[in-house]
């Protein structure tokens, strides 16, 4: 299991070179969400089509999660930021990088965009969205509220007749992650980027939402905010784009890399 | 219940070794998997699991084995539902086609 060991903890990875040669590759670095996320939500979705078109691709486990240390403090945005520099440092990866962040994991890739913009080539958000207030409000009152449902044992009964056994054991994991570390506290107190941050993001952005995910009332709102972005909002789908809809999310993310139409109609896509 | 074939019994064999270094690692006892074994209902292992066996995998039968692959046009579904058998199956033909068998 490869590790690299940044900011004194072990960060999970897997660096999958691309199957095409001639000429510089370029990276992808994939950055899961958070509670029971972990690498393999990309991995197992987009690692095998992505490295066969010619990607470098970058998958780790975010502090805290999957098979990367789960230290008791330390989630704040910028300390995940802090990693993925590590991380690019270590690995010697010094093209800047495209970035795919589903959920929790795009806040992060926009935080490190707006830290490290000569290092980040472009950036795709999948039902996600940059750390503001407004995001830091959200994703508190969210982490507060979840973490108080599964303090209830029946909570867990009521996932496993709902949802099945498979997804009770997930969210015991998720509980248990937020009871044993400071994540519920620290994540929505991190470093927030105000409007002028924002609109100094110029790389391009392609934000991919679910029409009725987590953006449904506008999904079209970080075009208001940055300057070059652009969104595909996916019919019929909620929050679990990547993985329920793992087939467009890979050949729109072919399509950005290589700047050529996906071979994919989105249905739906009003654009 | 699925009996595997020759070639087959020995990469269910290595894998069962390969899911007790995992399960191990949670604490649990041993476990003798079956070709229709459920990963996640049975043994109550994550997809990050299955990535974990997927390097174990690739380190012990060369990179044609890959779990990426094996599981990149399979929905989430057959994902949580999947047989041990059905992985092993996959080794084995991949061995198959390196060998330049069928």
């Amino acid at each position: 299991m490869p590790t690299i060991h940044v900011n004194d903890i072990d960060i999970h990875y897997l660096h999958m070179r691309g199957k095409v040669s001639g000429g510089p590759a370029p990276t992808l670095v994939c950055i899961h969400g958070l509670g029971t996320d972990s690498l393999a939500s990309f991995y197992l979705t987009l690692a095998a089509p992505l490295a066969a078109a010619g990607v470098d691709l970058l998958f780790y486990d975010l502090r805290g999660h999957g098979n990367s240390t789960r230290p008791a403090h330390g989630y704040r945005v910028e300390n995940f930021v802090t990693d993925l520099d590590g991380i690019l440092t270590a690995l010697q990866v010094n093209l800047p990088v495209h970035l795919v962040g589903n959920s929790f994991g795009g806040t992060v890739a926009f935080a490190f965009a707006a830290a490290h913009p000569a290092k980040t080539a472009s950036l795709v958000a999948i039902e996600s969205e940059p750390p503001t207030d407004l995001w830091a409000q959200r994703v508190g009152e969210l982490l507060r509220s979840t973490k108080e449902q599964l303090s209830n044992e029946e909570t867990f009964q009521q996932i496993a007749v709902m949802f099945g056994d498979h997804h009770a054991r997930l969210s015991r994991q998720a509980y248990r992650r937020l009871e044993e570390t400071t994540m519920a506290e620290e994540i929505p107190a991190g470093r927030v980027l105000d409007l002028v941050e924002l609109s100094q993001i110029t790389i391009p952005v392609l934000s991919i939402v679910g029409s009725d995910g987590f953006q449904a009332e506008d999904p079209y709102q970080l075009e208001g905010i940055l300057p070059n972005c652009r969104t595909v909002v996916i019919q019929d789908q909620d929050h679990s784009v990547l993985v329920e809809a793992h087939r467009q999310v890979r050949d729109l993310l072919l399509g950005w890399i290589f700047r050529r139409p996906a071979t994919t109609n989105v249905p739906g896509d009003p654009r | 219940m699925t009996v595997p074939g020759t070639r087959a019994s020995s990469v269910l064999a290595e894998t069962n070794a390969m899911i007790n270094e995992l399960v191990d690692k949670y604490g649990s006892p041993p476990v003798q998997v079956t070709m229709d074994t459920l990963f996640h209902d049975d043994l109550e292992l994550e997809s990050i699991d299955l990535v974990t066996l997927g390097v174990m995998l690739a380190a012990r039968y060369g990179e044609q084995v890959s779990m990426a692959e094996f599981l990149a046009d399979k929905d989430l579904v057959d994902v949580i539902g999947l047989r041990v058998g059905e992985l092993v199956d996959y080794v084995v033909s991949q061995l198959d086609l390196a060998a330049g068998v069928g």
